[in-house]
């Protein structure tokens, strides 16, 4: 792929992210646990594991957790968001280099989503020095398994359809 | 377009899931007598301990940070009542009131916890 085209598609995906961010924000959630969320932007995430490369997906999780917590939040968010985000890119990054015969987009999706939230729990149990936090974790087990799954049939449907395109 | 892996990742985490649910509720049951003695923390120290089942009167707790929040006090049970934090997680909990409960502010760095403490024995005589 052209230089220009992977910068201008990387972009595209990298706005996308943010949009579904700020519109999973207006989303209720019906749990009072904090990390449970939607995850809507891991649909990009999947698209770019699924077309693009390993540098790009790293490069683009990062930039989505900077400005999504320069939007709103800051430096605590951050790390929340980090953690997660690259545990749960590592997570699905090998799953689906080495083990996609054994796992669909929509299994890949549940493995991101259950990382996302180990990884952010931890993260917050060690700022807080507050070992106790994760006694949520059966929570955010159960809603990463649901969220995950809704998340992953988003994304096949969306990697399907982009398939039948050129864009990639 | 479900695979077999996707059904076996789903059964592990459940079942973990069930184990670590069986496991919390074995740790609720144990010196279900003991005093509960409610524990609110703010960037890592200690600020207040309550046993909550001596309150006498209704107390506000207001708890300064970036955020503000307001803790309630009644007998027996805890809650945040308001803040000023973006998403309200910590309001929403609601009532704590069982041993291990538990309520978080991660935007202000705050938490309660309801631990159990044993009455302590000096010694027993015959």
């Amino acid at each position: 792929m052209k230089t220009t085209k992977k910068l201008v598609l990387l972009s595209l995906m990298l706005s996308q992210a943010l949009v579904l961010s700020v519109v999973e924000s207006w989303i209720p959630v019906p749990v009072p646990v904090p990390g449970v969320k939607l995850g809507l932007a891991n649909i990009i995430t999947m698209v770019i594991i699924a077309f693009m490369g390993t540098a790009d997906t790293f490069i683009l999780v990062v930039l989505r957790c900077l400005l999504t917590s320069m939007f709103g939040g800051g430096i605590s968010v951050f790390l929340f968001s980090i953690a997660g985000g690259l545990l749960s890119a590592v997570v699905m990054l090998v799953l689906h280099k080495k083990f996609s015969r054994v796992f669909s987009v929509v299994g890949i999706s549940i493995a991101g989503a259950i990382s996302h939230n180990i990884g952010q729990i931890m993260v917050a149990s060690v700022i807080m020095k507050e070992i106790s936090v994760l006694g949520y974790l059966p929570v955010l087990l159960i809603s990463g398994i649901i969220t995950g799954c809704f998340v992953g049939f988003c994304s096949s449907f969306l990697i399907e359809a982009l398939k039948k395109t050129n864009i990639f | 377009m479900i695979k077999k892996g996707d059904i076996i990742l789903i059964v592990a985490v459940s079942a973990m899931v069930i184990a670590g649910i069986i496991g919390f509720n074995f740790y609720k049951n144990t010196h279900k007598d003991v005093k509960k003695i409610a524990v609110i923390k703010k960037d890592n120290k200690v600020i207040r301990t309550i046993d909550i089942d001596n309150v006498e009167n209704p107390e506000r707790i207001t708890v300064e940070g970036k955020y503000t929040n307001i803790i309630l006090v009644e007998k027996g049970r805890i809650r945040f009542e308001n803040a000023d934090c973006p998403d309200l997680v910590c309001v929403k909990t609601g009532w704590l009131s069982e041993k291990g409960d538990l309520a978080v502010c991660l935007p202000n760095q705050a938490i309660i916890k309801i631990e159990g403490e044993t009455e302590e024995v000096d010694g027993i005589t015959y």
